[in-house]
């Protein structure tokens, strides 16, 4: 049995599919590709199948991976090329690695955040979020399975930048990931909401996960 | 997509249920087809791509290169509330155009609750609700489906029903359709043309007088309009088309697993169930086609779950052999089968045995009645005895889980048959805990289900009086404190929505106004608890000065012309009244596969209709 891991994108109509639809369209693709998966062997077997960190609902997926343990081995190519014509508009696998790090290795999330907000210029979008992300204490509420909690955003703002977008601002952000600490670019939103007292529109893309050091998820 | 749309799909339940782009859905080149046609199913996205029919028509429609069909689903309020401020006007899934766009607008018509949708999807889509508004050739609003059996309380709106399946009359149509629009015929023409194929009913060609005392009067073709509307139906299963492929959703849905239909019609005659008399002659698929059909599905859209669908599936008559050409290949492939539909006296010990292997779900069963003296009136040849059998043989394999199901308002009924459902239910658990092979240390639960009955044109009961909400409210009442278990668990269909779709179900065009005025008021999703409120159908009944127990709770005298008198279903109404006259008398009638009953059906001359059958070997 040799694990892998299967990288693709979540784009297009598919930023809509929930993480649990997005685990049963997987299940169906698997079991349609007839890749040589590893099944549970419960009472109702289904192929085994493990996402390191589910994307929200909405948020666009450059580099999402998904495990899965093949029976036997195969060429990365013939994976890709079997998986895709089972999978839903938006869906693509991009590649297969031999997992390097452990889920659990997941620190950090690279966000680009498209921002525009209803009868606003795009410059004046730009200075609202800076001159939030600029105050000492950006202390947000957030819903967690315990309850409501206050987090303080600033602390784990970790690096971003703004980018010359024109129609929008772009800002791109790495924010704290994982099941230890997650935060959600919602939550960027609801600050300028806050402070800035802007309603802001978001078109979420996460790029890449990192580990720890910062250095890419594999 | 529409980046409009997309904006605000972030802020609506179930976005997935408004992208399209699943897998198998069909995108074609707007400008290489001719017909562009708009299926709409008038509830929301997870209860319409349940639905087999829609999945049949849609895949057969597309196999024409010049037909391209695309699905239009109704969207739930928070993106109704949405689109409407935003005026983006109701689209169609697969290429997102609005469908003002398109040669037909197509509505399946599933249940008498959902015509305020259908009046609602036109009114988002920016379309002229009644037939004579919209005076171009295009968009043809038309419908078909098991409610267009009754088509009068929606005729002003629907410019063409399809009676009875579509498979074959669609295509026709829209073939018709192809040849008028090419030669830039009126509207009127087209329909005209139109009415002369068999199946088809053009309502506007058909005009309506009425009695004083509301009944009515007359009811005459014009134009050269047929007399008499004879549905459509398909003899050679075998041969007929059958997707070999489902769009496969991407959210999840209700129903969620590939579908195979085991035969059409049944050959029970149950007093109340109206499908099981419009769909006859019972016609069958043979194990072999529905065994590749099974097959094609699970390998074309990676769902590990078929289900085999019918009215009664334990009375196919190879079920067995059927099982066993599935079980072959669905264990290798780690796919279940699941059999809905089972007849109390359908279940064996064998049958059990092989939906075992698969997964273990509650058993539901429905006696429809808690008396045997009720069972016979409703003609629902079920015994006391089978079903205590069927729950033995169920609870010595180790279900602990069953689900009945009921009707309260049955004609003749007293309040002696609404405790008698209580008591066979009691029957049941008991029957559990004297069973010495039931498993050991868990508890039974008898779920019980309560609709309540609404009497549907075509059945021996059309001319019945609905029971009042009052009457229902009481015997709701009667059962509940009839029960006396903590094992039973009770629940009942609300009585309002009932007498609603009583109303609508034989209804005539006099409703139409009363749909128009209700989509006004904002009524949708009628079918929905949470959205249904009788004092606004109540106050818009009054509005429109028609009394809707008139329609509900009226006896109906056997000579009465009835609103859907013109449609024939080949079932004969001299078989309706005998049916209903041997109601009143508890006694029953066999099915088709002991005794032929001579209902008429076998004018369509096919499936058990000319089969030998024992009374005749």
């Amino acid at each position: 049995m040799k694990n892998v891991r299967i990288w693709f994108e979540k784009d297009g109509p598919a930023r809509f599919i929930s993480h649990l639809d997005l685990v049963r369209c997987m299940t169906r693709g698997v079991h349609r590709s007839r890749l040589p998966i590893w099944y549970t062997e419960g009472f109702n077997p289904h192929p085994f199948l493990t996402f390191p960190l589910p994307l929200s609902l909405g948020v666009r997926g450059r580099h999402e991976a998904m495990d899965v343990k093949l029976l036997e081995d195969m060429p990365e190519q013939e994976i890709i090329e079997r998986m895709n014509p089972c999978l839903p508009e938006g869906i693509r696998v991009l590649s297969v690695t031999e997992p390097v790090m452990k889920p659990g290795r997941i620190c950090y999330a690279l966000y680009e955040l498209r921002l525009t907000a209803q009868g606003v210029a795009a410059g004046q979008v730009e200075d609202t979020v800076k001159r939030v992300l600029a105050l000492p204490d950006i202390v947000v509420p957030k819903k967690t399975k315990a309850g409501v909690k206050e987090v303080d955003i600033k602390e784990n703002l970790c690096r971003y930048e703004f980018l010359a977008l024109g129609d929008c601002a772009g800002l791109r952000v790495t924010l704290p990931a994982g099941s230890v600490n997650n935060v959600n670019p919602q939550l960027l939103l609801d600050a300028v909401k806050k402070y800035g007292e802007l309603e802001l529109l978001c078109d979420a893309t996460r790029l890449e996960l990192y580990n720890e050091e910062v250095e890419p998820f594999c | 997509m529409n980046p409009e749309i997309e904006t605000i799909l972030m802020k609506v339940q179930k976005p997935g249920r408004y992208t399209g782009g699943e897998l198998n859905s069909i995108i074609k080149e707007k400008s290489e087809v001719e017909v562009r046609f708009a299926f709409c199913f008038p509830d929301v996205y997870e209860v319409g791509m349940s639905h087999l029919g829609m999945k049949i028509l849609y895949s057969q429609l597309n196999t024409k290169p010049y037909v391209w069909c695309e699905r239009v689903f109704a969207p739930w309020v928070d993106m109704e509330e949405l689109m409407r401020e935003k005026d983006i006007k109701l689209y169609a899934l697969e290429s997102g155009d609005p469908i003002t766009e398109f040669d037909f607008i197509g509505f399946t018509l599933q249940y008498e609750l959902s015509y305020t949708n259908v009046l609602n999807m036109l009114d988002l889509a920016g379309i002229p609700l009644r037939s004579e508004e919209r005076t171009g050739l295009w968009p043809l609003v038309v419908a078909g489906g098991p409610c267009a059996c009754n088509p009068e309380p929606i005729a002003d709106f629907i410019d063409l029903f399809f009676i009875g399946e579509g498979e074959e009359v669609d295509a026709e149509v829209i073939e018709l359709y192809r040849e008028y629009k090419k030669r830039n015929a009126t509207k009127q023409e087209f329909l005209r043309a139109a009415a002369q194929i068999e199946g088809v009913y053009v309502p506007s060609l058909y005009r309506v007088e009425y009695q004083e005392d509301g009944t009515i009067a007359s009811f005459t073709p014009t134009q050269g309009a047929p007399s008499k509307i004879k549905k459509r139906l398909i003899m050679d299963l075998d041969n007929l088309y059958f997707p070999d492929n489902f769009v496969v959703p991407s959210i999840e849905i209700v129903h969620d697993r590939a579908v195979a239909e085991i035969f059409r019609g049944c050959i029970r005659g149950c007093r109340f169930c109206q499908a099981g008399f419009l769909y006859r002659p019972v016609r069958e698929k043979s194990p072999e086609t529905i065994d590749r059909q099974c097959h094609d599905l699970c390998c074309n859209t990676g769902y590990d779950e078929v289900s085999l669908s019918s009215l009664s599936s334990s009375d196919y008559s190879n079920i067995q052999e059927l099982l066993e050409k599935l079980l072959d290949w669905s264990q290798k492939e780690k796919v279940s089968i699941s059999l809905p539909s089972l007849r109390v006296d359908g279940f064996s010990d064998e049958l059990m045995s092989k939906l075992k292997t698969v997964r273990r779900s509650g058993l539901t069963f429905a006696p429809e009645a808690g008396t045997q003296r009720l069972r016979n009136v409703i003609n629902k040849n079920v015994t006391e005895e089978e079903l205590m059998q069927t729950c033995n043989t169920a609870f010595g394999g180790g279900w602990t889980t069953v689900k009945l199901y009921f009707m309260i308002g049955l004609p003749t009924e007293t309040m002696d048959d609404v405790a008698g459902i209580a008591q066979l239910a009691q029957k049941v658990v008991n029957a559990y805990y004297s069973n010495p092979n039931k498993p050991k240390g868990k508890a039974v639960r008898v779920t019980v289900s309560a609709s309540s009955f609404v009497p549907k044109p075509f059945t021996p009961f059309q001319w019945e009086p609905q029971d009042t909400i009052d009457t229902l409210h009481q015997k709701q009442k009667h059962l509940r404190d009839s029960i006396t278990s903590k094992k039973i668990n009770c629940n009942w269909h609300d009585a309002d929505t009932s007498f609603l779709e009583g109303v609508f179900a034989r209804g005539d065009r006099r409703l139409c106004q009363v749909l128009e005025l209700a989509q006004k008021r904002g009524c949708h999703f009628d079918g929905w608890s949470d959205f249904f409120h009788l004092s606004d159908w109540l106050e818009i009944f009054e509005e429109c000065g028609i009394d809707p127990a008139f329609y509900a709770n009226r006896r109906r005298s056997f000579d009465e012309l009835l609103p859907w008198d013109h449609i024939d279903y080949g079932v004969t109404k001299e078989f309706f009244i005998q049916e209903c006259k041997k109601a009143y008398d508890s006694a029953t009638t066999g099915n088709c596969r002991e005794i032929c009953s001579h209902c008429g059906a076998a004018c369509w001359k096919g499936g058990i209709c000319v089969e030998k059958r024992s009374d005749l070997v």
